[in-house]
């Protein structure tokens, strides 16, 4: 199975960083998310997740380290959350790790995430 | 803007100045990734006064309303490549110990019902239930039960931690002008 390496680009578009590696199932995305195609974008991001969970079977290690995602992202991001439930609901093991800046509201958000998916996640200042 | 004897009847100076008194950046036109880019960039440069949360909330809801001019605006035009761009006007503004942002575009009358109910929606629920709206609306969207235009709004005001001002003018029978205002209060800066 293949790794996903995306470099993140700041331009009129802002694309995150993407790391995904299937020997290790260590993934992260990180950097700002505002896409033209957001859900074109998400998606290969989701097949990957699902294959892994299909045919590797092994842990999964998510970082988060966004410091800025638009409401359309945020859809997307959700939809991987739910991706890693239904995995650790079947078994799977996942620990989720989301490192906000330190706002109120950013927290909130993460939380409020916490409580859509009913997903674990570990909420960690940035530095 | 009539030319009246060799003249244009519109005063450069009079707008510059209707524009000059608190207003940091304004803009009409169609609005496209490039505008947002070049605007957004701008918005960072004219808020940054050491006030880093209020620039970076300011810098989330411009994202999400222009966006919402651009797509939605009723005004439009295509650019040769054939896409179609909203039109609108966007202005940031600085008052005393807030800043507001304003958007405005022309709307259908026939579709705008429901954005106003949602922004009378939006502006009643406490900042709690505003949360689980978003919630709610967020989990619908992903199920593609509803378009997600909404969640930028609530977004919008979540961020703002204040309401959505919204005026509707009416401009003739098929079409208003639809502003949307929001507040964002200049937070005191920790040392």
């Amino acid at each position: 199975m293949n790794d996903i390496h995306i470099q993140g680009v700041h331009e009129a578009y802002f694309v995150p960083t993407v790391n995904f590696v299937a020997a290790t199932g260590k993934c992260e995305i990180s950097g700002e998310s505002y896409l033209e195609e957001t859900t074109k974008f998400y998606a290969p991001l989701l097949t990957w997740i699902k294959e892994y969970t299909e045919t590797v079977k092994g842990p999964l290690n998510f970082d988060f380290k966004l410091s800025y995602f638009n409401t359309s992202s945020s859809k997307c991001l959700v939809d991987i959350l739910d991706m890693l439930k239904k995995y650790q609901q079947s078994g799977g093991e996942v620990s989720v790790n989301w490192y906000y800046e330190d706002s109120d509201e950013e927290l909130e958000e993460v939380e409020d995430f916490i409580m859509e998916t009913g997903l674990q996640i570990n909420k960690i200042p940035m530095e | 803007m009539e030319k009246q004897g060799g003249k244009y009847d519109f005063s450069l100076y009079e707008y510059h100045n209707l524009l000059h008194q608190n207003i940091l950046v304004s803009y009409k036109g169609p609005i496209d990734e490039r505008i947002m880019s070049v605007i957004g960039e701008n918005i960072e440069i004219v808020t940054n006064d050491g006030n880093d949360k209020a620039r970076s909330k300011i810098f989330k809801i411009f994202m999400e309303l222009a966006q919402n001019v651009w797509l939605y605006s009723a005004e439009s035009c295509k650019t040769v490549s054939g896409k179609q761009l909203g039109m609108g006007t966007l202005v940031i503004g600085e008052f005393g110990d807030s800043y507001t942002f304003v958007t405005g575009n022309m709307v259908k009358n026939s579709d705008i019902e429901p954005v106003i109910e949602k922004c009378e929606i939006i502006n009643s629920l406490d900042r709690d239930s505003l949360r689980e709206y978003r919630r709610e609306q967020r989990r619908l969207a992903n199920q593609g039960k509803k378009n997600s235009g909404n969640i930028g709004l609530i977004q919008v005001a979540l961020t703002a931690e204040s309401p959505l001002d919204i005026e509707l003018t009416p401009v003739n029978d098929m079409e208003s002008f639809f502003s949307i205002a929001v507040k964002i209060k200049k937070t005191l800066v920790k040392s």
